[in-house]
Formats: C-alpha cells, structure tokens, sequence
C-alpha cells in the first residue's frame, strides 16, 4: 500500500478519532487511555487539537526552532532526528523534560521518521544540501515543513519543492525569522508609500561559498558520516567541514560549496529576504545577472547585480562610491533607494491569525491549511537572487534568466550550474 | 590578455598528486584558466585533454575528484570517454557522473545509458538519477523493465519517468501497479501525479484528466488510499481551473 496515504490528512484522521470516541462509548476506558494532559487545561489544549512534531537536524538552528515550538502548548513533539548522537540525545532530553516524559523517539535516519504516520509536521534545519530531499520526502508522506533558510541550494530544487508541497496540499514554510522580525524598519515605510518606488537596493553581506580542501581526521563514532554527507561528494572526515557554527570563513559547512551557498544565500537569505519583501518583490524572479569586472584602477573591487521585470536592481557588495544615496536602510547592511514620487500604500502581509513569530504562522496554517508567510514558492523566488549572483560571480559574466523554462539562455555553461549530481542512492524528482 | 598555457605546467603537476589538506594555492591558477576557457576554444581543448589524462592515470582520488568538478563546468564530447570509463568504479561513480549529468552533449548520455547496464544496481540508482536529471528519453525502455524489478531500482525508475515525462514514460506508469508494495507504489502515483501536471501546464487538460480521473478510480474502494483520490482529486479541480482560465 502507498505510504505516503495513510498520514496524509494526519490531523484531520487524528481529531476524528477523538471525536469519533467520544460519541460511540470509547471514552469508557479514558481513565485508563487517556492522561490528564491529553485532555488540556487553561494553559493546554487537549491533545486532539495539538500539532504532533518532529525535527530533522537539530543541532545549532535546529535547537533553535525545537526550543520555539516545543515553547508553544498547542505542540506535542514526538520525535527527533540527528546523525549526531549528542544531539540526538540532547534534542530528545529537551522533548522529554517539556512533556514531563520519555516518549520523544530518536532517530539517526529522517527516513523512520518521516515514516510515523501519527506526526503532523516536521522542522528541518539540516545543512543546505538535505533541504530539498527531505522536503519533498516530508510531502510525500504527508507532511507539513518548517523548513530552515536558505531553503535551497540549487536553482533546479525550488521548482521541485513547490510542486511537491501543491501536489500533496502540505504547508511549506521557509525559515528566516529575520524577514518580518528585523526589518519593519524598512518595510512598513516602503509599503506605505514614502520612498516612492523602489529603483535600486544595495545588499552588504559575504560571498559565495568555496571549495573544501581540508584534510581527512579520524572519523569520530558518535557521527553517522555517510548520512550526513548524504547526497553530496564523497569527502572525508573533517570536523571543520561538518561544524555546524554560523562562520563561513572556513570552519563551518556553511562555507562549503557542496553544503552551503556561504554568506550569500545564508545571512543573504536574511537580508536578501528582508530586501525583496520590504521591495514587494517576493512574487517575481530575476530577468537576469549583471557581472560589474573589477576596474583596472585597482580600487574598485568587482560585484554582481541581478535585475528584477519591473526595472528594480539589486546589487550585492557594489562599492560605496557607486551606490546612490538611500532613501532607507537597515544597518548599512541594506540600502534602498526610491524615486520619491508619491505612491498609494499598502498593507504590509503580516504573520497569520496576529500570530507572532514565524513558528506561530506556520502552526497556525497546519491548523487553518492557510499559505504561511513565507510559503515555499515566495522563498524559493527569494533565492533565486542569491543563487543568480553567486553563478554571476563564478563564471564572472552577465546572464539572462527565462523564468518559465527556469533556465539562462543561451548560456549552456550557465544552465550546468543549476544543479548537481547527487551522490546515490539519493535523488530529487 | 589571452591565457598563457605555460603557466598550466606546474600546477597540473601539483594536482595529480594531491591529496585533501595538501597546499592548494595551485588550483587558483587551474581555476582563472577555466574561467578563461569559456572564451578560449584552445585553452578549453588543452584543458580538457590535461584533465582527462589525469583521470586517465594514476592520479589521486582527490584529484580526481577535483577534476570532475571542473570537467562540469567546461567538458565536451572529448571528456566523456575518460569519465565513462570511471561510471563502474564504486569510488569515482558520483564524481564522473557529477561531470556527465551536466554536459549537454548527446555523448555524455549515451554514456550513461551504456553504463546504466553494465553498473552493480547501487550504482545504476545513480545512473538513473542523472538520466533523469537529463531528461534523457533513451533510457525509458529500461526503466520501464526496472519498474517491475526490486524496489532498490524499481523506486528510483518510477521516480525517473516521472521527470522524463515523455509520452512512453507516461505509458509505462500507466501500466504499472499504484499500489505495488514497499514504496514502489507511492513512487509511480507521484510520477504519474508529475505527468499530469507536466501534461497540465502543456494545454494538454483532457490527457492530465485521464490520468487524475484513473488514479481516483483505482484507489476507490482501497483502504489507506485517501491520499491518491485526495491528490487526484486536486488534479481534476485544477483542470477545472484550467478550463476556466481559458473561457
């Protein structure tokens, strides 16, 4: 029997069995079956209408996003999977000691757990290059995603990832809390009309990641080292290579080029998604990359822009001496400029149900079906931009991009960097 | 200024016998030139042919591996010969398949399709992967008998044709079980799911319909299989919506 049918309306057969007992005499053994807490309280609700979670990768991030739901009382956090036994067992501890038992499972394969039919949703906040492949896993089996940004690491992933997540009717969230949480102070004046239109949008963050060429350590036994290079090269032991702290200068796979797009799309995914909401650009993709050559005066480093349809540009790193004086800007790190003519305003799209965080959106359409903030295809439109820029700056040269073949044309060069071969047994399809 | 091949001779020195964590300044010089290849026909063809005799030899593994990854970015018809000799080798399988999925040339198929029957099934997985990812049309006679094999292949082949999505790919999953045991049969529903959409956004409704409107039928009646007339059924609503976009 396909797996993926029998959890695929997993809170709905979940509530109707509730419903279902209470009217037909099960509740006669409820002393028995069901606890005090699977019946709620003031601070609780009863277990019938709780999201059943697990999380996939739960180190540094995952911790994070664990701690966020497992603070919310309409959660009940089942399971967790990490190929690290000590995070493993520390995200397990953590569910246990919010739940007041032992029950959270712990897997070292996402595969098991993805399996459980009694789990709702999943967060996901594995390295970059799992992101795909357990997203569309997680929708094949009827599962809701809090995915972690940068949702992507390849060009070809997103349109895959959002067929998945429409065909099964799964809500998809992208992960950066930092879109709507940090930049309000860019965002609402914009929506409200007092820059005008946006004509230009200069981003300050790293660059692109880099090849890996550290040497082979012993392999530790507490890692699962083939499954956690998972779909990508074949490369040996490293602890700097699979350390999961927010450097990208070298210690870190967020530096790396086969699990992460560096500063770039990482803290890029931040400012670039802060960038292109406070822009209301979320709905487009590039028309193309612009590759600005260093100058042979030796002073004027080179950078990449990319060009929206309706004429907005934005550059990543372009010199200061070259960028025109903001109408508004974020830290020095985003700096946007109108062309001050008067425009209507609009309201500014806000988390669901006057929900406030990112996790409280995303559970709040498990519950509704609602698309979240931040719905996969508005985050997968976001990377593109990123993703362009770090091609532009690889092959150091424009490109244009035709959105609906979703490849560069006339560039053959270009269309091999959208994607790569994943090491077997894994695949995205 | 034009690439000066000399400059090539020391760091391709240094690369066949690299190992991870060796000093790697060299590549940098490796790489301009790469970049410089693409607007270079003879700097491309040298480059090719240094590289290929690395994979040839008896160079390192990570050599080797660091040479697929420029063979992706700038290889021809001339590179697949080297790289298809190593699609057998459990070692360098991923790497040469890493360059031969994203060469564009008809060559880098075939070679694939070739080693798609030679392989041991862990690699054929892989095979199928980048054939998939090629869209490469050659291979469905094959998958289509893989379907009724193992599910270590018959998974992998049911998610190829769903990519490949050609009208034979599309038969061949019309013909097979959407309820076949041990994951095979969620991987055909999904792949015939993808042809209907693939169908769908072709203007070709009354073909993505038949396919949504089989799936509901097969699945009526069967337990546990909510989830195909649920996805179907989304199927069909988006046909509707398709013929009104169009009225």
């Amino acid at each position: 029997m396909p797996r993926l049918s029998s959890s695929f309306a997993p809170t709905a057969s979940r509530r109707e069995f509730f419903k279902v007992s209470a009217t037909v005499g099960i509740t006669a053994a409820a002393p028995y079956v069901i606890t005090s807490k699977a019946l709620g309280d003031s601070s609780t609700p009863p277990a019938s209408d709780r999201i059943v979670m697990g999380g996939i990768g739960i180190g540094n991030m995952g911790k994070g996003d664990q701690g966020a739901f497992l603070n919310r009382p309409d959660v009940q956090y089942v399971a967790v999977c990490d190929v690290r036994q000590k995070w493993r067992e520390e995200a397990k501890s953590r569910a246990d000691a919010k739940h007041g038992n032992q029950d959270c499972a712990a897997y070292i394969d996402f595969r098991e757990l993805l399996a459980r039919t009694d789990i709702d949703a999943v967060h996901i906040a594995t390295p970059d290059h799992w992101h795909s492949i357990m997203t569309i896993a997680a929708c094949r089996s009827g599962k809701d995603v809090y995915l972690q940004k940068p949702e992507t690491l390849t060009l070809r992933e997103g349109p895959l990832m959002i067929a998945a997540a429409r065909r099964y009717g799964r809500v998809v969230s992208g992960g950066s809390q930092r879109v709507l949480g940090d930049y309000r102070g860019i965002v609402d004046p914009i929506w409200a009309g007092e820059i005008g239109n946006v004509k230009s949008i200069d981003i300050s963050v790293g660059g692109p990641s880099m090849p890996c060429y550290l040497p082979a350590q012993p392999t530790p036994p507490d890692i699962d080292w083939d499954l956690w290079l998972g779909p990508a090269p074949w490369e040996p032991y490293n602890s700097g290579r699979c350390d999961g702290n927010f450097g990208t200068g070298g210690n870190s796979w967020r530096s790396y080029v086969d699990y992460s797009g560096g500063s770039l799309t990482d803290w890029g995914a931040h400012h670039f998604g802060g960038a292109i909401f406070a822009a209301d650009l979320r709905e487009l993709q590039p028309t193309g990359v612009t590759y600005h050559p260093a100058a042979s005066d030796g002073k004027t480093a080179g950078y990449v822009s990319v060009t929206y349809p309706n004429g907005v540009e934005i550059f990543h790193n372009r010199p200061a001496h070259l960028r025109p004086v903001p109408s508004i800007s974020h830290q020095g790190s985003i700096q946007i400029a109108g062309d001050g003519k008067p425009r209507a305003a609009k309201p500014v799209p806000l988390y669901r149900n006057g929900e406030t965080s990112i996790y409280g959106d995303f559970i709040e359409c498990v519950k509704t079906r609602q698309r979240p903030f931040r719905d996969i295809e508005l985050a997968v439109n976001t990377m593109t931009a990123p993703h362009m820029i770090a091609i532009g700056y690889r092959l150091e040269r424009s490109l244009a991009w035709d959105r609906t073949s979703q490849q560069f044309r006339d560039d053959e060069e270009a269309n091999r960097l959208l994607d790569r071969a994943r090491r077997e047994p894994w695949s995205i399809s | 200024m034009p690439f000066d091949p000399a400059t090539l001779d020391a760091p391709f020195e240094a690369l066949a016998a690299y190992d991870w964590g060796a000093d790697s300044a060299f590549f940098k010089t490796i790489d301009a030139a790469v970049i410089a290849a693409h607007a270079d026909t003879a700097l491309r063809k040298g480059l090719e042919s240094r590289f290929s005799r690395l994979l040839s030899g008896g160079s390192s593994h990570a050599a080797k591996e660091y040479v697929c990854r420029k063979l992706m970015m700038i290889g021809t018809a001339a590179s697949v010969p080297p790289l298809a000799a190593l699609l057998g080798d459990a070692d360098h399988s991923h790497m040469a398949r890493f360059a031969l999925e994203r060469i564009a040339d008809p060559e880098a198929g075939v070679a694939l399709n070739k080693a798609l029957g030679m392989v041991s099934d862990t690699l054929k997985v892989g095979m199928i992967s980048s054939l998939a990812a090629r869209r490469d049309t050659a291979c469905v006679t094959v998958l289509t008998t893989l379907l009724k094999g193992s599910p270590m292949l018959a998974i992998p082949a049911a998610n190829a044709l769903g990519t490949i999505q050609s009208a034979e790919a599309n038969q061949a999953l019309a013909a097979a079980d959407p309820f076949a045991a041990e994951g095979v049969g969620e991987a055909i529903v999904n792949a015939r799911l993808a042809c209907a959409e693939g169908l769908l956004a072709g203007g070709k409704r009354a073909d993505a319909l038949a396919i949504y409107q089989g799936l509901v039928k097969s699945a009526a009646g069967k337990p546990d299989a909510k989830a195909i007339e649920l996805a179907a059924t989304r199927g069909i609503l988006a046909c509707a919506d398709a013929v009104a976009a169009a009225s």
